[in-house]
């Protein structure tokens, strides 16, 4: 267990320096989806196989095409100018000040050391989770389909009325 | 595998993430970015509630959940104001975005 999960993040954390660092879009892209099926295989390794699941669904095969589709349509790869040096200095000085700070209140935070807690029997599993989701949580579930269909919507009318505008 | 090593991988991913954000200018690499800081934000969650004793213990995996909804909500609307970006200016940077009618 234990060797998997050093893997699974060693892999984490190289799709995201190759999503940050690499000039190429599309290849940035692919450091992105490296990234999101590590954290995929995480979920999996902390005992959640359906969450597991809806990341690489929803995530690896949905946002990451979805992505790669805007790349393909928006064919700005080539003729992109590099960011200035100190564009990016200022950014490293804030990113690494950030996680400075942020490492020392976890190391200070005294939390529990040691290995996970024994998983309560059925307490994880999907019918767990949909009884949860439409009993407690069962308002913020259904704002969370309005959201997506306003999504949905306002992404067909953006894109929509300026075609339209174009060619008249 | 303890609590700690899963707070420090998500908070070198959501550096990471803060770091595209801010570093780049192509406006797919700042989304790139933001999904990074995102997947960091649910890790901890996911850790969080594995590691430590709540009352509900899918409360963690609901708010994924909802996480993975919202960003794919934000991905549609994004990648389609790109869309209109370039096909005004054939440029996809933010430092071109000055105005926010077309």
């Amino acid at each position: 267990m234990g060797g998997i999960t050093g893997l699974l993040m060693a892999l984490a954390v190289a799709g995201g320096l190759l999503a940050v660092s690499l000039k190429n879009v599309l290849h940035a892209i692919f450091g992105l989806a490296l990234t999101l099926l590590a954290v995929a295989g995480l979920f999996a390794v902390l005992g959640s196989p359906f969450v597991a699941t809806m990341q690489v669904l929803i995530y690896v095969g949905g946002i990451t095409v979805a992505m790669v589709f805007a790349v393909m349509l928006s064919t700005v790869v080539q003729k992109h100018a590099t960011e200035s040096p100190w564009r990016r200095a200022g950014a490293a000085v804030v990113a690494l000040g950030f996680a400075v700070g942020v490492g020392m209140v976890i190391a200070a935070a005294g939390l529990p050391d040691g290995p996970a807690p024994e998983l309560v029997a059925d307490a994880w599993t999907v019918r767990q989770i949909g009884t949860s989701l439409l009993g407690d949580y069962n308002v913020v579930f259904e704002v969370l389909s309005v959201v997506l269909l306003l999504a949905i919507i306002g992404a067909i009318v953006i894109s929509r009325h300026e075609g339209e505008e174009k060619q008249s | 595998m303890n609590l700690e090593s899963f707070l420090l991988l998500a908070l070198i991913l959501f550096s990471l993430g803060l770091y595209a954000v801010m570093s780049r200018r192509n406006m797919i690499a700042i989304l790139i970015g933001i999904e990074l800081m995102l997947n960091a934000a649910s890790l901890n969650f996911m850790a969080f509630n594995r590691f430590l004793p709540v009352e509900d213990p899918t409360v963690g995996q609901i708010f994924v959940l909802f996480i993975i909804g919202l960003a794919a909500a934000e991905v549609a609307i994004a990648l389609s104001i790109i869309l209109i970006v370039y096909r005004q200016r054939k440029r996809i940077d933010v430092d071109d975005i000055t105005e926010l009618k077309g």
